[in-house]
């Protein structure tokens, strides 16, 4: 395993109009792996979404680097998938065309789009578009549906096949659950786990819900507030080994109460709380 | 019960209603008029149904008068009558100087779409456009008089300089409020600033942008009948404006419905297009 994202000594201040500025993380490291599902939890403002933000490079730190593979990127790419709550579709295409539209847009410029090697090319993507929406549980029949004529559950299957196609280093995802009801919601969650084993792309997950954190994760990073200033920082790393849970995912009772126990210890009592 | 908040009239009173003031319009219009052609059965302030029947005839079937008739014409099916008639003449005339207003937003659209995704652009003009969105387009006619003289560039400038500015910041507007998640999307998935640009906002925007130039359709011909009015030689609003001196009210009056049913249709073509070019947009 090999380290794919560094974060080092982070600080994000926002200004805000006619009063101090707002420090949300101070002082913040981490390091992700190739090939872990890392879930992030916390409540809610404490800066899960800066923070994935910082990753994806749609935000650079008042202080502090981001390193991908050691390098500093200042913008999103095609390496870095994401997956947000809400607007994960464009609302303009199909189904079938919001899938291929990354790959289209990466291999072909305005005028390639007009060669008949582009026809061509778009069969082909179409045909693994296909096949990505059978693995999501998808029908066929949706392919041509708009993404305001699916339910939410579907909306965001797609979206996850969106980000797959274009096999990136990491997925990025954004409470990419919060919407959904609870029956959709687990649905979606063993979906997840089971394309992250099938295809070992690494995944960061935010959370509010520590019940989610700690079913997807196979590493549970908690941010909370460390001091009085309302800054947040990991406080606590825990991690999840496959032998703690039993054979359909779910972790073992005994392994369940020493993380939850953790994650009282380290100063979160709310998020233990709100999961029982 | 017929009178509360939840009530819920049948076909057939909804029918009677929604038509009801055009006919009680109407009835009273021909009453008035039956009145004062008792007085004066000359009258032309509100003309007779024979009157306005020979006003539609000279207008819609008869050549522009000032082009000595044509005999050969006299036999000529109504087709060729109309499209030799004054008013088509007007309306081609009218209809020429409407494209030229409405291709002259293409560009206002592009503007206000790169406005709203480049900063810099954004700086530069913006505070430039606010300010020219402020000036009465009228009450500048006299300095596009002088400048570019009475004929059909200032006209089009008039409608160019009432319009656009509102046209360029709505696109604007519309292109900021494209949720920041669909730009990073675009990033993650490959685009890079011109692939985001037109294929994921401009197509995001082009069906509340086109609702936006609906709505302006009132204001571009605000300022196309303005600018006939006060200096030109053709038309539709040019010839309302000398029929007054005429006292032509059979005429106007037809001309008046006629503009009416010209926006009118303008509009429901540019709402089908919408709806065709757009299957997957729904009106807020
Ligand atoms: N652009 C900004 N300007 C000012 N303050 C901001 C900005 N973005 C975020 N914040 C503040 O930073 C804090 C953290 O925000 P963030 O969205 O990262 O929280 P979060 O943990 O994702 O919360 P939630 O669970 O509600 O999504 C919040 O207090 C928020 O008000
Ligand atoms: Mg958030």
């Amino acid at each position: 395993m090999a380290k794919l994202i560094e974060l080092e000594g982070i600080g994000v201040v926002y200004p805000v109009h006619g009063q101090a500025p707002k420090t949300v993380l101070a002082g913040l490291n981490l390091e992700i792996q190739r090939g872990e599902f890392i879930a992030v939890c916390g409540q809610t403002g404490c800066g899960k979404s800066t923070m994935l933000r910082l990753i994806l490079g749609a935000e650079a730190p008042t202080s502090g680097r981001v390193l991908i593979e050691g390098e500093v990127l200042a913008r999103p790419d095609r390496n870095r998938g994401y997956v947000p709550q809400k607007y994960s579709l464009f609302p303009d295409k199909t189904v079938l065309d919001n899938i291929t539209f990354g790959p289209e847009m990466e291999e072909f410029n305005i005028l390639g789009r007009m060669t008949p090697k582009f026809f061509r090319r778009r069969r082909e993507l179409r045909e693994t578009a296909h096949a990505l929406l059978k693995q999501m549980g998808l029908d066929p029949m949706d392919a041509h549906k708009y993404p305001d004529q699916l339910s939410g559950g579907m909306q965001q299957r797609v979206a996850i096949a969106q980000a797959l196609i274009m096999r990136p280093k990491i997925l990025l995802m954004d409470e990419a659950f919060s919407a959904l009801d609870p029956a959709t919601r687990s649905g979606m969650q063993r979906l997840l786990r089971t394309l992250w084993a099938e295809t070992g792309t690494t995944i960061l997950f935010v959370t509010h819900n520590l019940h989610e954190a700690l079913y997807l994760g196979t590493r549970v990073v908690v941010l909370g507030k460390q001091n009085s200033q309302g800054s947040s920082n990991v406080i606590a790393d825990l991690s999840v080994p496959a032998s703690s849970r039993n054979d359909d995912g779910q972790l073992r009772r005994d392994e369940l109460d020493r993380l939850i126990h953790q994650v009282e210890q380290a100063g979160e009592p709310q998020l233990a709380e709100a999961y029982s | 019960m017929l009178w509360r908040i939840d009530a819920t009239p049948g076909r057939s009173i909804t029918w009677t209603l929604s038509w009801f003031l055009f006919i009680a319009g109407i009835a009273m219009y021909f009453y008035a008029s039956h009145n004062r052609h008792l007085e004066n059965p000359d009258d032309k302030v509100i003309p007779s149904l024979n009157q306005l029947a020979e006003g539609v005839e000279n207008a819609f079937l008869k050549p522009d008068s000032e082009e000595a008739a044509p005999d050969e014409l006299a036999n000529a099916s109504m087709a060729t009558k109309f499209f030799t008639s004054m008013l088509w003449t007007d309306t081609v005339a009218s209809a020429k100087r409407f494209l030229w207003a409405m291709l002259l937003l293409i560009p206002a659209v592009f503007l206000g779409l790169h406005m709203g995704m480049f900063p810099v652009i954004g700086e530069l003009f913006l505070r430039f456009i606010l300010f020219f969105d402020k000036i009465v387009a009228l009450s500048v006619l006299p300095i596009l008089f002088i400048a570019f003289g009475i004929d059909e560039l200032s006209k089009i400038m008039l409608i160019v300089i009432g319009v656009t500015p509102t046209i360029i910041l709505d696109t604007f507007n519309l292109t900021k409020s494209v949720p920041k998640e669909q730009i990073v999307k675009g990033f993650t998935l490959g685009a890079h600033d011109f692939g985001v640009t037109y294929r994921i906002v401009m197509k995001q925007i082009l069906p509340r942008v086109l609702n936006s130039i609906r709505l302006n359709l009132k204001a571009v011909m605000l300022f196309l009948f303005a600018g006939e009015m006060i200096a030109s030689q053709d038309g539709l609003a040019f010839r309302i404006a000398l029929l007054r001196r005429h006292m032509g009210m059979n005429v106007i009056i037809p001309y008046v419905l006629w503009v009416a049913l010209l926006l009118f249709l303008v509009d429901l073509g540019m709402k089908v297009a919408n709806k065709r070019l757009h299957p997957w947009f729904r009106e807020a």
